[in-house]
């Protein structure tokens, strides 16, 4: 019972990754296709804003997940 | 990689020991130092033997060298530059590096200098990446299987091991971001002088108090950059892997469970195969962007180096 709680314990945090993750895209998603549909001239610019933050973003998920990984594989 | 599990289940009929998932999917991602393909002896208790990943870099590095050399050297040499055939496609890379990723980080007067560094970053991040979804190395090994028959430890058999991303290796991708730690520092150093370089890390004018705080927090940050490149890259392309792999273990996992191959066989042609065939469709857009991830930040952070207006 106890031998496989870090499993538990893996399979909540990388729940608990992916929503944080999923909330931070989909705000920057919505707030990049907002701006675009109301200054469609200003797409590059907008893209070029939006992409820096979201790969760090991206880059804190799969540095959480790769936590998560090693708490399943090191026990 | 289909391959490999095929290969495990093969040993788990002669033996009866259970399909384990996790194991094999361990197997195929990890390095594999235990039975390298060339063995090497060690000098200054550093083991050199070739693994999949050292072999696959290799290969990789002479390929990107030679292609790029050779299709340069013989655009120079033309009476007129214009370029043909494959310069083409190599000349739209250089300059969507150069006017998309470098100019608007770094500044038009720095462009010149740090645009090769940042493009052979790329080109070799791409094709490391790009080679793991090309199976080579599996259709050897199907060529092994069916008419060359080698043994068991032969050299075949520890090529059919290669194929796999070296760019998926936490080292490979440290090495990587080791390159653009010290570029930061040399950019910074080349447009400031050495010691500015070291103040312009940390604001200006602040309350003394503050700097206690802020110069621990500055240095962190340092090698934090660097560390996030290593895990975003390498992370990502094992992910994919992994993922794939994962599915198609499903197949092997639910013919254990029920006791028959059919069931198995079922699964993997309604669900595992077309799912792993969109997840490596996936992977091809993972790839694109892990490479250009990689080079936008090295850019950027070059570029914060150079432009410390603090």
């Amino acid at each position: 019972m106890v031998g496989s709680l870090h499993f538990f314990g893996a399979a909540l945090g990388l729940g608990m990754i992916v929503i944080g993750a999923a909330l931070g895209i989909g705000k920057f998603a919505a707030a990049a296709a907002e701006s675009i549909a109301r200054q469609p001239n200003a797409a590059d610019k907008i893209t070029g804003a939006v992409n820096l933050p979201l790969f760090l973003l991206e880059g804190v998920a799969i540095i959480a997940e790769v936590g998560v990984l090693l708490i399943v594989l090191l026990k | 990689m289909i391959q490999e599990i095929a290969h495990q289940t093969e040993h788990a009929a002669e033996a009866p020991a259970p399909f384990d998932a996790g194991k094999t999917i361990i197997e195929h991602v990890s390095n594999a130092k235990d039975h390298p393909i060339v063995h090497l002896p060690h000098l200054m208790g550093i083991d050199f033997s070739v693994t999949k990943h050292v072999m696959m870099l290799w290969l990789v590095a002479a390929f990107v060298f030679l292609v790029v050399t050779v299709t340069v050297r013989r655009y120079l040499k033309q009476e007129q530059l214009v370029p043909f055939g494959f310069m083409n496609g190599l000349e739209a890379v250089v300059e969507f590096i150069r006017d998309s990723i470098v100019a608007p980080n770094v500044g038009r007067r720095w462009v010149n200098t740090w645009t090769p560094l940042v493009l052979t970053l790329f080109i070799f991040i791409l094709c490391a990446n790009a080679v793991g979804l090309v199976p080579i190395f599996e259709l050897l090994g199907l060529l092994d299987h069916w008419v060359l028959r080698t043994g068991e430890h032969s050299f075949v058999k520890g090529l059919m091991h290669g194929g796999t991303t070296a760019t998926a290796n936490f080292n490979v991708t440290a090495a990587l971001a080791t390159i653009t730690f010290g570029a930061i520092i040399v950019a910074g150093s080349k447009a400031h002088g050495f010691v500015t370089h070291w103040k312009n890390l940390v604001p200006h004018g602040l309350a003394w108090p503050i700097y206690i705080l802020l110069i621990p927090i500055e240095i962190l940050g340092m090698f934090v950059r660097p560390f996030a490149l290593t895990m975003r890259l390498a992370a990502n392309m094992t992910g994919g892997h992994i993922a794939i792999l994962t599915l198609l273990s499903l197949v092997f996992i639910f013919a254990q469970m029920s006791g028959r191959a059919l069931v198995g066989i079922g699964f993997g042609a309604v669900v595992s195969v077309p799912l792993a065939a969109a997840i490596s469709g996936l992977e091809i857009i993972v790839v694109l962007v892990q490479a250009y991830v990689f080079t936008l930040l090295s850019a950027v952070f070059i570029g914060m180096a150079i432009h410390a207006h603090h």
